[in-house]
């Protein structure tokens, strides 16, 4: 008996995306339902919704943010093994099959994931895919430094939800992160090292993005302390294996907002960047000091070749 | 009329969610309550993550699903979990220190049956000391629920797990739910389902709920900590369509009446605690009263109150000189 795949699409007010992620679900996998959760969007969205048949369709009339959304698709959906999947996300032909028989042929594993194409904003593939190699098995302290986890790739069966819990929604960023972590504290994860899915590239250019994305790492940064590192299985190991731990989390802190820095003096956007500046020093004057050297020892090193 | 309607056993089923957390002496009784309570009963305990013997009482007991979440996830998000077991078109929750009354899930279920629209439906809620023992106070919901969105949201009268049926597709369609609302997030829900549907109330008490002490440390022990929030979170709650809706002076005038109503409350907690000489708990309800409601100050009636409950000691009659 093949396991069975609830595909859930959170969507909010962009219809004319949200065929394309349905279809490519649906061309994904043979056992696939797809679960599609409307976050309280205008009547546009859930006409289409109407006009696909065979999806189920879960309204939800209060705005929820993505992860309620998506914890009330996990609630409808009926399937063994779940994925989420974005509207403006697209998922390769065949790619959930694959990795069922993952997740079929390791019945200790949680979470199978795999490489996500990178689209530009038009949705056509740029060539480029992420992450470059697939860390599989114990990937709890990996995951902790750097999620390397596209969301649309993974496919996690729903028993590990009864034991970890359904995703955090009062997280508005990185919920997705903070749920593989939690799986992957007890579970073995897979990957396969295959593009899965199409996952459409964040859109520096946005103002949206440039403001949140220091907020984000902040986020982060609170997660990382206050939830991951007290979760049991780090609580209990060595000090030395934590403060390792540590050091890589907040060197891939610092070197994200430091380039977020750099960015936004070319862009000139001085608000941000005494916002950025405030967050650098709270993580640490020492860490990001040594971190800029090498940053342009790098560009010199790169310059002189 | 409700006899008329055929209900047949199988419409009667409803899925009883009982988080639980290191509660289990109390459990049993809760599950019992539950079982006696309807015909058709899926019980369903989450177990949150607990240390001690609840494992073991969960596994003794019949018939019930039992889901072990490994990491404690807080009661809004064990309740969640609990829907994914559950296979009713109806869902109680019910709080693992709270008994349900024989016969009661029936009851509700019939009048949530033969009322399509409704969303929920609540009941009387008997009240009980930390012993078991009723205290003869029953609290009820407005016999005439029209208005059902508003009071909730002024918390003009509670719903509470132990009184509350819900209907699962109006709960789909409200959401599940919140984290980070410890306490209130029964509230929240109930407040976004009557903004939605109608609300409906049986008048036969339907369950007992047990009365928190300022030391029991139950999650409703201190109710300054969730005055101040609830107090916080109902901003949020008016940006529900159907208060944004509502002429301002509605919402200005509801948002007064909670915080008067807040305010009287602790005011009145801490006069009673006075005498008792739980003068720090005393103070931090007066101090939170305020912050509530500043302008309760200049009501002679609160220092009636707080004057009154020191007039039996002999300390003040002079101080006011009658």
């Amino acid at each position: 008996m093949m396991l069975s795949v609830s595909v859930i699409i959170a969507t909010r007010n962009r219809p004319h995306l949200l065929v394309r992620a349905v279809e490519s679900a649906w061309a994904a996998g043979t056992n696939v339902e797809v679960v599609v959760v409307d976050d309280a969007s205008l009547e546009q969205t859930a006409h289409v919704c109407r006009a696909l048949r065979n999806i189920t369709y879960v309204r939800a009339d209060h705005h929820q943010g993505l992860a309620g959304a998506r914890n009330l698709g996990i609630i409808a959906s009926s399937g063994d093994c779940i994925s989420f999947l974005d509207d403006d996300d697209v998922r390769l032909p065949g790619s959930l099959d694959l990795q069922v028989q993952a997740l079929e042929s390791a019945p200790t594993a949680g979470l199978v994931y795999g490489q996500a194409l990178i689209a530009n904003q038009q949705g056509l593939p740029t060539g480029r895919f992420y992450p470059a190699n697939c860390p599989q098995g114990d990937i709890f302290w990996k995951l902790l430094e750097w999620n390397f986890i596209p969301c649309p790739t993974t496919l996690f069966r729903k028993s590990c939800l009864y034991r970890v819990g359904l995703l955090n929604d009062t997280l508005t960023a990185a919920e997705d992160w903070d749920l593989w972590i939690r799986i992957a504290e007890l579970y073995e994860i897979l990957a396969v090292e295959q593009p899965v899915a199409m996952w459409r590239e964040p859109t520096p250019t946005s103002n949206q993005y440039t403001s949140r994305c220091g907020e984000i790492l902040q986020l982060c940064a609170t997660l990382f302390e206050e939830r991951w590192l007290r979760l049991p299985r780090a609580r209990t190991a060595e000090s030395s294996k934590l403060q390792n731990a540590r050091r890589l989390f907040n060197d891939r802190i610092t070197d994200q907002l430091i380039w977020q820095l750099l960015r936004e003096l070319r862009e000139g956007r001085m608000l941000y960047v005494a916002k950025t500046l405030s967050i650098l020093a709270r993580l640490g004057p020492l860490r990001t000091s040594t971190r800029m050297l090498r940053y342009s020892r790098l560009r010199l090193l790169a310059g002189t070749s | 009329m409700l006899q008329s309607l055929p209900v047949s056993e199988d419409m009667l089923k409803v899925s009883v969610i009982i988080p639980t957390h290191e509660r289990p002496h109390l459990l049993r009784r809760a599950v019992e309550s539950a079982r006696a309570a309807g015909t058709n009963v899926e019980i369903i305990v989450v177990d949150d993550a607990s240390t001690d013997a609840t494992e073991e009482v969960c596994r003794s007991l019949k018939e019930i699903k039992y889901v072990r979440l490994e990491r404690n996830q807080g009661v809004a998000a064990a309740r969640n979990i609990g829907l994914l077991f559950s296979t009713a078109e109806f869902v109680c929750f019910l709080d693992d220190d709270d008994q349900r009354l024989r016969g009661s899930l029936d009851r509700q279920l019939k009048a949530l049956i033969s009322n399509q629209d409704a969303g929920f439906v609540c009941g009387p809620v008997l009240y009980a000391d930390q012993s078991g023992n009723l205290t003869g106070e029953t609290m009820s919901p407005p016999s005439d629920p029209t208005n059902a969105f508003w009071d909730l949201l002024e918390w003009n009268f509670f719903a509470l797990p132990v009184s509350v049926i819900i209907r699962k597709t109006s709960l789909l369609r409200a959401g599940l739910f919140k984290g980070g609302l410890d306490r209130i997030d029964d509230w929240d829900l109930y407040v976004r389902l009557a903004a939605l549907f109608p609300v409906i109330t049986v008048d036969e008490p339907v369950g007992i709920y047990r009365l928190a002490t300022p030391f029991s440390g139950q999650g409703s022990s201190d109710l300054a900590a969730n005055f101040l929030k609830a107090s916080k979170h109902q901003k949020v709650l008016f940006h529900i369509l159907k208060a944004r809706s509502a002429p301002r002076s509605k919402v200005r005038a509801s948002r007064r009446r909670t915080l008067n109503r807040f305010a009287d409350v602790l005011f009145q907690k801490a006069a009673t605690s006075l005498p008792d000489g739980h003068y720090s708990s005393a103070c931090a309800n007066f101090v939170s009263g305020l912050r509530l409601s500043p302008q309760r100050l200049i009501r002679p009636s609160i220092y009636r109150t707080l004057l009154n409950s020191y007039v039996p000691n002999g300390k003040l009659r002079i101080a006011i000189g009658k």
